[in-house]
């Protein structure tokens, strides 16, 4: 079972004056859940932790955007470090693909792969998938079948979020960052409706912003 | 005690974190190798403290950014505290129509063997504190416990004639020994334990861990004088 670091149900979160926030979102805000700093602090374990397992041999990363990028960009950083800094190092090549399938904050059933090189060059690679967010776990199933038709050596899943929810498939990833609860989460690059991706901590959006930004 | 130049009371002054909190699992976090076994838990995580720091930077600028501001640094455990905060006091000012001009005075206070507070109090330094006379003072302390370290050094600083002093404690230690009123700004109210990292020792071990933890029996009986 992956370690994860578990943000309870009843977790309020923390004031959003103590910590700074935009301006601009103030009003839209109840709390922030995860701070920034807490989330760069557990990404540079899992990064440790995934060179430990898929650092034998070149790795791909695959970068699911939008949301998942600043944990990409983040993770590769930790993982350049580890590189960098031991006797051993592992080439990491890079790769980005869009999945579509939301609109406001209702998970659909439809996913859609868009851009990233030919999946060909994933053939006999150690793949590792970056996503910001596990909540159904059916977006990530397509994407798995999918990958697994191109013949990787080896294919692991990094989202930094797992959501708590009765909706999942039971889906896990292989590595978590956090485990939360089934609130509507923004910040840190999660948005909603192209909102909130500017925030660095991960907050609860108000009800009242879900109406604001609504499409 | 608040300062807010509009006269409004700040919403929160700290984060608090109660009685019981049980910490982060270690496995969680990357911390040194030659720490394990002699550390409980990640209590406060860096990344934590620095996102907290740069909040209470903000506020200080708010409240003190019109004139020069001396900062009066407690070592050691204040150092990386006081780096941290003065480091984003600028940043944020630079951004702002006045950038700020701010000096650093470092004071030693030696209270303290292995994890009790002792009655003797020794403050080593500069011998000559009249820089501060007439200026906004920032006291800058890691760590208030019973509070007595913190009202001998404020009777030893008003000696010098400033302007205004307040005091910025990364740590408040809550509880029937803790401190009776909280510093200006305040990073974390925190139960008693002992805590170490992040420049705070334990018979000067655990300076360099990065995250602010709870130590081990087994770590208070190895490292002890």
């Amino acid at each position: 079972m992956a370690a994860c670091l578990e943000i309870f149900d009843d977790d309020k979160g923390h004031e959003l004056s103590l910590f700074c926030v935009p301006k601009h979102y103030e009003e839209d805000l109840d709390s922030v859940i995860i701070p920034n700093g807490l989330i760069k602090d557990r990404t540079e374990r899992l990064a440790r932790d995934i060179v430990g397992d898929m650092g034998g041999h070149h790795i791909v990363a695959l970068c699911v955007l939008k949301g998942g990028y600043k944990f990409f960009a983040d993770l590769m950083d930790y993982i350049k470090a580890l590189n960098q800094n031991s006797d051993k190092s592992v080439p990491l090549t890079v790769d980005f693909i869009r999945l579509k399938s939301y609109a406001n904050d209702q998970s659909t059933n439809c996913v859609k792969v868009i851009g990233g090189d030919e999946l060909s060059a994933l053939t006999g690679k150690n793949v590792l998938i970056v996503e910001d967010i596990v909540e159904t776990g059916k977006t990530m199933e397509t994407l798995l079948a999918l990958l697994h038709d191109c013949n990787p050596k080896m294919v692991k899943v990094a989202s930094l979020l797992v959501k708590r929810t009765p909706r999942s498939s039971g889906y896990r990833p292989d590595y978590i960052g956090f485990e939360v609860p089934d609130k509507y989460l923004v910040g840190y690059a999660l948005d909603y409706n192209e909102y909130f991706r500017d925030l660095s901590h991960i907050c609860v959006l108000s009800d009242k912003a879900k109406e604001k930004y609504k499409v | 005690m608040d300062g807010r130049l509009d006269g409004t009371e700040r919403k929160q002054k700290s984060v608090v974190i109660q009685e019981g909190w049980p910490g982060y699992n270690l496995e969680l976090f990357n911390y040194p190798e030659h720490y394990h076994g002699d550390i409980e838990n990640v209590y406060i995580p860096h990344g934590v403290i620095m996102d907290r720091i740069e909040s209470i930077a903000r506020d200080i600028l708010e409240d003190l950014g019109q004139h020069t501001l001396m900062v009066l640094c407690v070592l050691k455990g204040g150092y990386k505290f006081c780096a941290d905060l003065v480091d984003s006091i600028k940043a944020q000012s630079r951004s702002t129509n006045c950038p700020l001009t701010v000096r650093v005075e470092f004071i030693r206070l030696k209270s303290y063997l292995n994890d009790r507070s002792t009655e003797d109090l020794h403050i080593t330094g500069p011998d000559d504190l009249s820089v501060l006379r007439g200026k906004n003072v920032l006291i800058v302390e890691a760590i208030v416990g019973t509070g007595k370290t913190m009202m001998s050094l404020l009777k030893h600083v008003v000696t010098f004639q400033p302007k205004t002093i307040k005091v910025a404690g990364l740590l408040v230690k809550q509880g029937p020994n803790g401190a009776a009123m909280l510093p200006d700004y305040v990073g974390f109210v925190i139960p008693n334990h002992f805590v170490v990292g992040y420049a705070l020792d334990y018979n000067e071990y655990f300076r360099d861990l990065d995250h602010i933890c709870v130590i081990s029996e087994k770590g208070k009986l190895k490292y002890k004088v």
